[in-house]
């Protein structure tokens, strides 16, 4: 039987204390084979970011269980954590994210940069600038570029280093829809193979193009 | 006002590491300016306090031994005379007490009247037998207490009845010689001759007329032999000219730990008010007032400067009061007790006043502006711009340092300045350990002295190991125009330059016996330019007149010495003792030549600029302070550079948030924080630099010596060593910042506007 290469078992996450306490996640479920897409949906402040900053591992749960590629996440200091964010995992965020001072192609080689990436993650970056049109607007700043070309940057640094598991958080809410609509294209299309794609969002046509959509209310995934 | 308090308590409790961070900055600038404060002031002003606690005399005036009753005629003939006192000094009586002798003394019996000297404990000689006051100096080098036995050579065991400060001179060891008081009605039987006195203490009616009493003095003081005037004015004149190097040296010191703190506190604050630009703006756009919003930043920042700043200057105070009382001790001057806290409340009011303004001016400049605009501008970063430097984090962080110039340049700014000050400091230590070992400082080429005469002046020179040797003849002189400035008087037979060349200034060297090479110190006491006659009286009475025409920039004697040739100075004074220079061939060391001389009967002295090992001990002292003084300026450094960059980590949270949930680790993060503090060290190391060789090298170098050519820029070595020590608190300073930006959890980092 194959490994699903995402398994979240029994995950709280709270934030704040005493009356100010608020739970995001009570008790989430989640499996997600390897060259799957997931689409999450829910409600602003429903807990979706959170959940997947926490299987990113840029955030630790209260309780619960996280497995990604066979990685017991609780079991990991931090420096594994951050091998684990290097080798396996690449984050696409609404707002970019792109460093300012740096151009285009250098956004996007900063994680082939990262004291021990892989080799071959120069030639990568440069086939998908290929692959993503941007060999024209590679060596501008990322304010000189729309918004569409800045996401598709954000998507080649998340792929750099081969991740298997992309973790988009809103890819789309911050372009129009024609360049929306692109990115989620390409977000399509790099799913497969031995890389899964977890998109979060709350537009019910962007989820649309995923494999399998769930919803996050109540602090708990339920199929759509 | 609680209104205000509370709230704002709460704002400095909530950001606690900041608040931490920033205390820290105040303590530390607190911690300078009070150590600073607290040393200049006390040398500022300990004369004063001492003369006036010892009822120090306006003039004393010395010479060889003569009848009391001779004397006080004489005196009786002066104007301007309030009151006076008589001495008899004996010297060299060896003194052992406390398990502790030394045999270079000096006794002064002292009679009725006033005594010029402060009873600081126990109580003065009463004329009982058996009593002795010693100064401070010998009691806290002995340990001695009073009531403790003390011998004294050829009048037997005696008891401490009081411990004297006296302002006329440095204490024991720093002044060679120790000094104990002795009641002249107790001691008069062991006296041959009892109705002698040496010296006069004369106060006068109006201290500002001084001259005139000293000009008539002089008149009346015909015939007596060995006569030396020193003013209270002269002595104030000389502590001061040392005391004022390190005031000045103190006070730049703590100007730039303050700038330090205030351009850090500034960019801590600037970044601060860049992460609630959106509160301001909301705030601005519901109609608070500019002055309002402002406010709270005033009260934070008033709550944060107040205690830290007390705190600051209390230890820094603390830490100074020991060492600064020893120094005055040392000077035989007071610490200035409770009348320090006067400065030190000046202090913390400016040091409040620089907190409070460098906190508010950034929030001044953004409650200005348009609420429409504030809002627009949330996190904006600095000014971005394409760049040939790599794109890694190396690269990046020259970038991010380049995207926020103003604070770049002004940290570099900071850091270039502690370090002109640390090449200062050091360049200062070396000069002062050359100063304590070569003589070639000094301009001397010659390194031993023999105590031989003119006679034994071939048998000296056909040593082994002599390269050559030359007689020379040093005198204590004074002008008579100008009795209370005594200077020296040097000749060599022959041509001095082949031993002693100072850079000659001005004029050529004397070619003739009635010509004079003046030094500079000289020259600014005395009045005198190139074809004056330089008068000079020598201790026997004599007189030799020589034309200046040279004038050399001398260390020695603080300038104050004239090169002139010996046969004028010989037939003013005929008792006057030549010794043997010697100049030590290359090929020999100075110890074998002084024990081939030592072979042959005679004593042999160093050379160098200092002429006791007790000066050499102090220059040491010296020495070690300022390259402690360096160290702390490397603190500095340090402080600048972390908090510059936990400002650029605070503002750039995203940045490295993002960089970190791509997978970069501590290693990554250093870098990206050294390419920042690499920016700002390439531009402060050449910085600090030019202003060391530039300003602060010769405007130092003129304070402590103006008089002469004092070499005071950094060596190579030192610069070498100074940009090494650079680079290694750029490292841990970069450390550090990533250790500490990795606490940072990313999720909430990455909420953050990018």
């Amino acid at each position: 039987m194959r490994m699903p290469l995402v398994r979240v078992r029994d995950v709280k996450k709270t934030f704040g204390s005493g009356r100010a306490a608020r739970t995001v996640l009570d008790g989430a479920k989640i499996e997600i084979e390897a060259g799957e897409m997931v689409a999450i949906l829910g409600r602003s402040g429903s807990g979706k970011s959170t959940l997947i900053h926490l299987i990113g591992g840029i955030d630790r749960p209260d309780s619960g269980s996280i497995e990604v590629a066979g990685l017991e996440l609780s079991t990991l200091d931090e420096r594994a954590l951050t091998e684990f964010r290097r080798d396996r995992v690449g984050f696409i965020f609404q707002l970019f994210h792109l460093i300012p001072e740096l151009t285009g192609v250098e956004n996007v080689m900063l994680p082939a940069r990262v004291a021990g990436a892989s080799q071959g993650a120069p030639a990568r970056g440069r086939e998908l600038l290929d692959r993503l049109g941007l060999n024209g607007t590679a060596d501008q700043l990322p304010h000189t570029l729309s918004g569409g070309e800045q996401q598709r940057i954000a998507i080649a640094r998340a792929l750099v280093n081969d991740a298997t598991l992309i973790l988009a958080d809103e890819p789309s809410g911050s372009l129009d829809p024609v360049a929306g609509a692109q990115v989620l294209d390409i977000l399509r299309s790099i799913a497969g193979g031995n890389r899964s794609v977890v998109l979060v969002t709350h537009d019910v046509e962007a989820a649309a193009r995923a494999d399998r959509v769930l919803e996050l209310v109540d602090g708990r995934l339920r199929p759509r | 006002m609680r209104r205000m308090l509370v709230p704002a308590l709460a704002r400095l409790g909530a950001r606690r590491g900041r608040t931490l961070i920033a205390a820290a900055g105040v303590i530390a600038a607190g911690v300078m300016a009070g150590t600073a404060m607290t040393i200049a002031y006390g040398l500022a002003t300990g004369f004063d306090r001492a003369s006036e606690g010892a009822d120090a005399p306006d003039l004393i005036a010395s010479f060889s031994p003569e009848e009391r009753t001779d004397i006080a005629q004489r005196i009786a003939r002066l104007p301007n005379v309030e009151s006076v006192s008589y001495r008899r000094e004996v010297e060299d009586f060896s003194f052992f007490s406390n398990g502790e002798s030394t045999g270079r003394t000096e006794v002064q019996i002292v009679g009725s009247g006033r005594r010029g000297y402060e009873i600081v404990d126990g109580e003065d000689v009463s004329g009982e037998a058996g009593e002795v006051v010693v100064e401070q100096g010998v009691a806290t080098e002995w340990g001695l207490e009073v009531g403790d036995d003390f011998g004294i050579e050829n009048i037997g065991r005696l008891r401490v009845v009081g411990i004297s400060v006296s302002p006329d001179n440095v204490a024991f060891p720093l002044n060679s010689r120790a000094r104990a008081y002795l009641s002249q009605r107790w001691v008069r039987p062991f006296e041959p001759n009892p109705t002698e006195v040496d010296s006069v203490l004369i106060w006068a009616n109006d201290p500002s007329n001084l001259d005139e009493l000293l000009v008539q003095a002089r008149t009346v003081s015909f015939g007596l032999q060995n006569l030396r005037f020193s003013t209270r004015e002269g002595v104030q004149a000389l502590v001061d000219r040392a005391a004022g190097i390190v005031v000045a040296l103190l006070i730049a010191f703590s100007i730039v730990a303050v700038g330090a703190a205030g351009v850090m506190l500034g960019a801590t604050a600037r970044a601060d008010v860049q992460r609630r630009l959106q509160s301001i703006g909301v705030m601005r756009a519901v109609g608070v007032s500019r002055g309002a919003v402002v406010s709270r930043y005033a009260v934070d920042a008033a709550l944060l400067a107040v205690p830290a700043s007390v705190l600051g200057l209390a230890v820094g105070a603390l830490v100074a009061a020991g060492p600064s009382a020893s120094l005055l001790e040392i000077l035989n001057e007071k610490p200035p007790g409770a009348a320090l806290l006067g400065p030190l409340a000046l202090a913390l009011g400016l040091l409040v006043a620089l907190v409070v303004a460098v906190t508010l001016w950034p929030a001044w400049g953004a409650a200005g502006r348009r609420p429409a605009e504030i809002l627009r501008g949330v996190e904006v970063p600095g000014t971005v711009r394409k760049s040939k430097v790599s794109g890694g984090p190396f690269g990046l962080g020259l970038r991010l340092a380049a995207g926020r110039r103003a604070r770049t340049i002004t940290t570099a700014a900071v850091v270039g300045a502690a370090t002109s000050v640390i090449l200062l400091m050091l360049a200062m230590a070396t000069f002062l350990e050359d100063l304590e070992k070569d003589p070639g400082v000094l301009g001397k080429s010659y390194e031993l002295i023999a105590q031989a005469g003119p006679d034994d002046l071939s048998s000296v020179a056909a040593l082994p190991g002599v390269e050559a040797a030359g007689v020379r003849y040093e005198t204590e002189v004074t002008s008579p125009f100008s009795p209370g400035e005594p200077f020296e008087a040097v000749a060599f037979e022959g041509d001095h330059t082949r031993f002693e060349a100072p850079a000659l200034a001005e004029g050529r060297r004397i070619s003739g016996q009635g010509e004079a090479e003046v030094g500079a110190g000289l020259v600014d006491a005395l009045g005198l330019e190139l074809g004056s006659t330089l008068v000079m009286q020598v201790p026997s009475g004599g007189e030799a007149r020589y034309e200046v025409v040279g004038i050399v920039r001398a260390i020695s004697n603080e300038g104050r010495l004239a090169y002139v040739g010996e046969d004028r100075l010989i037939a003013a004074d005929p008792e006057i003792d030549g010794d043997v220079a010697v100049d030590v061939a290359p090929d020999a060391t100075t110890g074998d030549v002084a024990r081939e001389i030592e072979g042959i009967g005679f004593d042999a002295d160093g050379a160098s600029g200092s002429a006791g090992t007790n000066d050499q001990a102090f220059l040491g002292v010296l020495a070690g302070v300022l390259r402690v003084v360096a160290l702390v300026n490397v603190l500095i450094c340090l402080y600048a550079l972390v908090q510059a960059l936990a400002v650029t980590a605070a503002e750039r949270r995203p940045t490295i948030a993002v960089l970190r949930a791509s997978g970069a680790g501590r290693g990554t993060i250093t870098l990206v924080m050294l390419g920042a503090a690499a920016a700002v060290v390439a531009l402060a190391a050449p910085a600090g630099v030019a202003i060391q060789r530039g300003v602060l090298g010769p405007i130092v170098a003129d304070l402590a010596a103006g008089y002469a050519t004092v070499p005071l820029g950094a060596g190579l070595g030192q610069i070498l060593a100074t940009f090494a020590a650079l680079a290694l608190i750029a490292a841990s300073a970069a450390s550090l910042a990533a250790k500490r930006a990795e606490r940072d959890p990313i999720a909430v980092s990455l909420r953050e506007e990018g």
